[in-house]
């Protein structure tokens, strides 16, 4: 049980081990052990960049909806104010156009008024000239009674 | 000087099947999903490499294949006692070459072989990484240090006096690294060994005539179990002790990479 050749021999042999094993072995399998795990890395890295550029998606969508919801009621609010002011110009102009109505109506009811007293004026005293001319016996001067006539017209009907 | 040529066969006859299953692998060896022997192996690499990484501050590529060799060539050459003892022995001998021993790391050259290129190795990074840290360590630890720094010539005289003392010392701390690991390694398997052989000799019988009886089919039998017991254990054993070969080296390298404390 001594150390001898042996010895120098099994160094040979575990030094060659060694530089054969790390370049048949070791470095072949950790390099495809590196490349999968960069792969790995790489592949959720790309799934993680992924989820990021989902959930900003998610968030620009969010917003853009809710923007999107604000200007519907601002539409909706623009929409109902214009409704109230047309119809308030409605009822505004409905009033104008019933009193310009009315208004007319009672001019007109003013001139037929006027025009049913002249009218009646002028039967009353046709009518009253017939009957003086009658009690009387004798023919009126129509020009030169006329003027007595109206006035005692006036007085009546005032 | 004489050459073992049981302990040389086998050991080359084990690197050849590295070897040769390592040139086989190369071929085969996907990126993607592993599977079979490339699986397999790449567990074991990356178990090697962890136990790199835990113990090493820094990167050194030659670690991690020195470290995975020494695992699988020890563990290899210890598996070689799970053969019939008779099997290898017998066929050697039908070669001419007589008291064969088949299990390479009960040879003391093997264990010493591989701690002497450890020592080497750690002796190198030692004097490559921190020159002056390492001789003062040497001359200096662990009597001089204080002394030396002393404004008394006599204390400081004392210190100098000491420095071959410190060297003596210091030698055998290193020295006995290698030593204690090789002589691990190289004590359990010849210890393992010498079980096997007082088991065959005292339970395993010796001719037919004593099989015949039943005390020698009873010994015969409670030597089958416990020699398959201890075979177990020794299978055991003989991964512990790879792996503890394996950490000591790369705690030991480890240390000759920690930087120096000032």
């Amino acid at each position: 049980m001594n150390i001898d050749l042996t010895f120098v021999g099994q160094i040979i042999v575990f030094v060659a081990m060694v530089l054969l094993l790390k370049r048949l072995l070791y470095a072949p399998i950790n390099d495809a052990m590196e490349a999968r795990t960069k792969k790995i890395e790489d592949g959720l890295a790309a799934a993680s960049a992924g989820e990021e550029a989902r959930l900003r998606a998610e968030e620009e969508a969010e917003k853009r909806i809710a923007e999107a919801k604000h200007q519907a009621q601002e539409i909706v609010a623009a929409a109902e104010r214009r409704a109230a002011e047309l119809q308030e110009e409605s009822t505004l102009r409905a009033r104008k156009d019933a009193a310009a109505i009315v208004d007319a109506g009672k001019a007109e009811l003013e001139a037929e008024k006027n025009r049913a007293r002249q009218e009646l004026r002028a039967e009353v005293a046709a009518i009253s000239m017939a009957a003086a001319e009658k009690i009387l016996g004798v023919e009126l001067d129509a020009s030169r009674h006329s003027a007595l006539i109206d006035e005692a017209i006036s007085k009546e009907l005032a | 000087m004489q050459i073992h040529l049981d302990t040389m066969l086998v050991t080359l006859t084990v690197a050849a099947l590295i070897i040769g299953f390592s040139l086989w692998l190369r071929g085969k060896i996907v990126d993607g999903a592993p599977r079979g022997a490339q699986n397999a192996v790449e567990a074991l690499i990356g178990f090697v490499n962890d136990t790199v990484r835990d113990n090493f501050p820094v990167h050194n590529p030659i670690i991690a294949p020195l470290a995975l060799t020494i695992f699988v060539f020890v563990f290899l050459c210890n598996c070689i006692d799970i053969l019939p003892a008779y099997l290898l022995g017998h066929t050697a001998h039908l070669f001419g070459i007589e008291h064969f021993r088949p299990v390479p790391t009960n040879d003391l050259n093997l264990p010493v072989a591989m701690a002497v290129v450890v020592f080497a190795m750690v002796l190198y990074y030692e004097f490559k990484l921190k020159p002056g840290h390492f001789v003062k360590e040497l001359l200096l630890q662990p009597f001089a240090s204080l002394l030396l720094g002393s404004k008394n010539p006599v204390v400081k005289l004392l210190g100098v006096l000491l420095i071959p003392l410190n060297l003596t010392l210091k030698i055998i701390e290193e020295l006995a690294k290698p030593l204690s690991l090789s002589f691990r390694l190289f004590g359990n398997m010849f210890a393992g060994e010498v079980i096997f052989l007082l088991i065959a000799m005292l339970l395993l019988v010796g001719s037919l005539d004593e099989l015949a009886s039943f005390g020698g089919l009873l010994s015969e039998v409670i030597g089958f179990f416990v020699g398959l017991g201890w075979s177990l254990f020794h299978m055991f054993i003989g991964l512990l002790q790879a792996f503890i070969f394996m950490i000591l080296s790369v705690v030991y390298l480890s240390i000759a990479h920690q930087p120096a404390e000032h």
